[in-house]
């Protein structure tokens, strides 16, 4: 009696069975692009994309390009190219059932190919009060460079409509390598961000909307 | 733990909106001036004070440019600031210049500097500065001359620490 109590209650845990949906999901960077429209300095677009590989690893990239004109008293300057971005994302959440949020944290390698245009300069000189000074316009383009960085990214991902997910990110990045320009230096790096004199840290931030093509489900 | 984490991250975030990477430092290296120093010519070794010294511009239609911070006083050496977009910059120096209501007194005599610009750059706060390269240093030749000779000991200007012309009187 007793033992057959026991068995009904283990076929009944084992009758919930609750799956989920593994697929890739694609979307787009609406920070970037409603910059692009608010000011004249900046244009910019991402693509990004995860593929679920397990309860809580995801594969997950972005694609994107970008062009940022960086002006100060002394210096004008146009960064524009495009950069890729690619590796996890870690899943920290625990759901309740029938929901599948994320709270993740995750890992990228970064790879930047852009351009930087010089387009003006004024030269430094406290001593130019005397003979007056003037804003040289030079348009010299420094084509060809290359930028690699490591990313280190904590986000959310929430359902907001069947399949349709809305994200939030924070990015910290340490520059591995760049090409530097002769008698210049990388002042925004697409995907990279500004760079700062005091280091090879910069930091980012991204807001995501996609969608989840469900390709198939698995048990929990 | 998570929390923790995201605090770190928040407070990077803002040390590094803080940052104040586009304000150049007052103290940074700016473009340098050219540096005379003034010899004597009876003991060409050593260096003597020329009384009353003091400089002004002149620019390419002859009209005098006051130098800005440039007062009369004795001493044995001074620094010019070049012109930053042109190759060539002349000056007025006087020996013992005075002003009595108006009237210019004291000897002036007219230098000439000859130079080739090198654009450097520094840092994203500071944009560029210039270095020059001296091709000639000549005094305009004239009845009353108080500078006798000259010779230009470092032709590269690249800080004003070390002595660029050395002029003879």
């Amino acid at each position: 009696m007793t033992l057959n109590a026991q068995e009904a209650e283990t076929e009944v845990k084992d009758s919930i069975v609750v799956q989920e949906k593994y697929g890739m999901r694609l979307g787009a960077d609406l920070s970037k692009i409603t910059r692009s429209f608010i000011g004249k300095d900046y244009m910019g677009f991402e693509i990004n994309g995860d593929y679920r590989l397990s309860k809580r690893l995801y594969i997950a990239g972005e694609i994107g390009s970008e062009k940022k004109t960086s002006t100060n008293n002394y210096l004008s300057s146009t960064a524009k190219g495009t950069y890729l971005k690619a590796g996890v994302d870690y899943n920290m959440y625990e759901n309740w059932a029938g929901m599948e949020n994320l709270i993740y944290s995750g890992l990228r390698f970064g790879l930047a190919n852009f351009n930087q245009n010089l387009n003006s300069y004024t030269i430094y000189d406290t001593n130019s009060v005397t003979w007056g000074q003037n804003e040289v316009i030079d348009n010299e383009k420094f084509s060809g460079l290359t930028s690699g960085w490591i990313e280190l990214l904590l986000g959310l991902k929430t359902e907001v409509l069947k399949n349709l997910f809305l994200g939030l990110n924070l990015q910290i990045k340490a520059r591995l390598f760049e090409s530097q320009p002769d008698n210049f230096e990388n002042i925004y790096i697409p995907g990279f961000g500004r760079t700062y004199d005091s280091g090879k840290f910069s930091v980012g931030f991204g807001y995501n909307i996609s969608y989840l093509i469900p390709l198939y489900r698995k048990d929990r | 733990m998570k929390k923790y984490y995201l605090f770190l991250s928040l407070v990077a975030l803002l040390s590094f909106s803080c940052e104040k990477d586009d304000v150049c430092p007052a103290t940074t290296q700016t473009t340098p001036r050219m540096v005379i120093e003034f010899y004597d010519i009876a003991a060409p070794e050593e260096i003597k004070l020329v009384p009353g010294l003091f400089a002004i511009g002149v620019d390419s239609n002859g009209n005098e440019v006051p130098i800005h911070n440039e007062l009369v006083s004795t001493r044995s050496f001074i620094a010019l600031p070049l012109q930053n977009n042109s190759n060539q910059t002349q000056f007025k120096l006087y020996e013992s210049y005075d002003l009595i209501d108006s009237i210019v007194n004291g000897n002036p005599d007219t230098i000439s500097i000859t130079y080739e610009i090198e654009t450097v750059y520094l840092s994203r706060a500071c944009g560029y500065i210039n270095n020059y390269s001296i091709q000639t240093f000549s005094i305009a030749s004239e009845s009353e001359r108080w500078m006798n000779n000259s010779e230009v000991l470092i032709t590269q200007v690249t800080n004003e620490n070390e002595i660029h012309v050395k002029v003879l009187h």
